[in-house]
């Protein structure tokens, strides 16, 4: 059974498509990283899979049955993008009020501990800095024990160094077998932090499988150039070069290896190279290659 | 729900605008008030200082019910912590109970306090009986405000709503009678104020303490506005749960 099963789902806002038919089974047990630019519809399909909103169409599956039966079974926690915590209470109160509502919930000082915020305990909500506010929220989502961790852009807020103990913390609870299901911007954390990369864009799946495959995917750029009237030949012979085009003046290469290519264009040949640009081959390598920097 | 009651009534006890408003203020107008008027007699031979007790009690009361509804509650939903709730188990209605509960609990503070004031400081004395009577009666009475809070929170953003639970106080307060006697209002006003649900309820208490029951036509004032603000409530706070 997989733990997230959504078939041809898709979610309308008026005339903007947040999700446009998107299909998607995770295997329980797995980490999958959400990897999409703003607007992608990364929380839009999160908060389907959660039950807070309907889906204009098609069917989203959680743990067997309906998101909203799973919740009510204390199946998910969940880290939304963005939301406040109740100023006036301690963390100790809010992690310790929230774990009751589920019935196999961690115990108190495990959760504390597990989300390095044992030292915060008695701290009031509405003290806490931005980042151990996240980690508070955190808290809340393992707090339940939960098969399935759902987390939007869970290290938004974070400093480096807590963002490699989050990461941390979040792949120990992933340890012991459970599913979890996070989203960012940032290819690096996807890499790191996951066993399955999925990739959105415009409301559709772009690109499925591991980081290393989907790098390898992204990896095709183009080398531009304008070469006057030169001859051409040769130059699908390049290191990297899978094809090569011209058209007027203008040379366009499509390479695995930009950096060869260009080393090789001017060391090994005599030709005059003038407006030589680097870009992604198309829309979607732009993004991804434009995540992969950021 | 035990705990989640514990936590609502913990956060309104630690929030400095509850405890100024809500939970002083009546106490402190009684004080003055009473201070003032204190022990003038009233047509039936009811002592000012009681008659201010029940105003100010009653005042305290529906204070409490709404700051302690609609404006967290309309908090809520906007912070997104309503929709950390609704990804845990915790079912749908029990948070409306569970406001409701906490909300009615919030009420007693004040009122314990309008009423101790009363004892220690205008030395009223009312029998063991009536106190039995009068403080359930004031308690239970307070169900349409904690409604009424509730609807407003479900409604309105939390920076409209704060405004609309203070104008709703105050307007309760003055309509009914709360803070000045009905029989200087002009008599247009009266068919108002005999309509709200404050004068009504503050009117049961002034006949216990006056050693009458209950006059029926109030009981039914106060149901029936219970039965309309809850409904309106309920059918508000189903639509904002589905828009959480
Ligand atoms: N309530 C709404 N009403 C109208 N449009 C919405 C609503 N929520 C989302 N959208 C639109 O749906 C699209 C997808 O939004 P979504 O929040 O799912 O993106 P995202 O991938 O989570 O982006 P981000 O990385 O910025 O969080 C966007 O174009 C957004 O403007
Ligand atoms: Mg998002």
């Amino acid at each position: 059974m997989d733990a997230i099963a959504l078939t041809d789902v898709s979610k309308s806002y008026g005339n903007v498509l947040a999700v446009d038919g998107l299909n998607l089974a995770v295997e329980a047990g797995r980490t999958v990283a959400l990897l999409g630019p703003n607007g992608a519809g990364k929380s839009t399909s999160i908060n389907m899979m959660l039950g807070l909103i309907r889906p204009s169409g098609g069917r989203v599956e959680i743990l067997g049955g309906s998101p909203d039966a799973a919740v009510a079974r204390g199946e998910i926690g969940a880290m939304l993008q963005s939301g406040e915590l109740i100023g006036e209470l301690t963390v100790r109160e809010l992690v310790d009020f929230v774990r009751r509502l589920y019935p196999e919930p961690l115990g108190l000082d495990e959760i504390l501990r597990v989300a390095d915020l044992t030292e915060l305990a008695r701290r009031r909500a509405d003290k806490l800095s931005g980042g151990q506010a996240q980690r508070v929220r955190f808290a809340l989502a393992i707090a339940g024990a939960p098969k399935l961790l759902v987390l939007d852009e869970p290290t938004a807020a974070m400093d480096v160094e807590s963002r490699l103990r989050f990461w941390k913390s979040m792949r120990d609870y992933a340890a012991e077998g459970r599913t979890v299901l996070f989203a960012t911007h940032y290819l690096e954390e996807a890499d790191e932090n996951s066993d399955r990369v999925i990739v959105i864009t415009r409301g559709r799946v772009v690109a499925d499988g591991t980081a290393a495959q989907i790098k390898s995917g992204i990896s095709d750029q183009v080398v531009r150039f304008t070469l006057g009237g030169q001859p051409v030949a040769g130059l699908d012979g390049l290191p990297g070069v899978s094809a090569a085009e011209i058209s007027q003046d203008v040379v366009t290469l499509r390479t695995t290896d930009p950096d060869a290519t260009v080393a090789a264009l001017y060391r090994g040949t005599s030709l005059e190279i003038r407006d030589l640009r680097i870009i992604g081959a198309d829309l979607e390598d732009a993004f991804l290659a434009l995540t992969r920097e950021s | 729900m035990p705990n989640y009651v514990k936590i609502e009534v913990l956060r309104m006890l630690r929030n400095r605008r509850y405890i100024i408003f809500v939970v002083g203020f009546p106490v402190v107008f009684y004080l003055i008030f009473s201070g003032i008027w204190g022990a003038q007699t009233d047509s039936g031979g009811v002592r000012a200082a009681v008659v201010l007790m029940v105003s100010m009690a009653a005042y305290g009361a529906i204070a409490a019910c709404l700051m302690s509804t609609a404006v967290p509650w309309a908090q809520e939903r906007q912070s997104g912590w309503l929709r950390q709730l609704r990804v845990t188990p915790l079912p749908g209605w029990a948070i409306i109970v569970t406001k409701l509960i906490a909300s009615l609990l919030l009420v007693l503070p004040s009122m314990v306090l309008v009423c101790l004031a009363a004892v220690l400081t205008q030395g009223v004395r009312l029998p063991v009986g009536e106190w039995l009577v009068l403080i359930p009666a004031l308690w239970i009475g307070a169900v349409p405000f904690a409604a009424l809070g509730l609807l407003l929170g479900s409604l309105l953003p939390a920076d409209a709503a704060q405004s609309a639970a203070m104008i709703s106080t105050f307007g309760l307060a003055i309509l009914g009678g709360l803070w000045f006697p009905v029989e200087i209002m002009p008599e247009a006003m009266k068919s108002v104020v005999h309509a709200m649900p404050s004068f009504s309820y503050a009117d049961i208490g002034q006949h216990l303490v006056a050693g009458d029951a209950a006059p029926p036509s109030a009981v039914v004032t106060v149901v029936a506005w219970a039965a309309v603000l809850g409904t309106a409530a309920v059918f508000a706070y189903r639509r904002a749960l589905a828009r959480a």
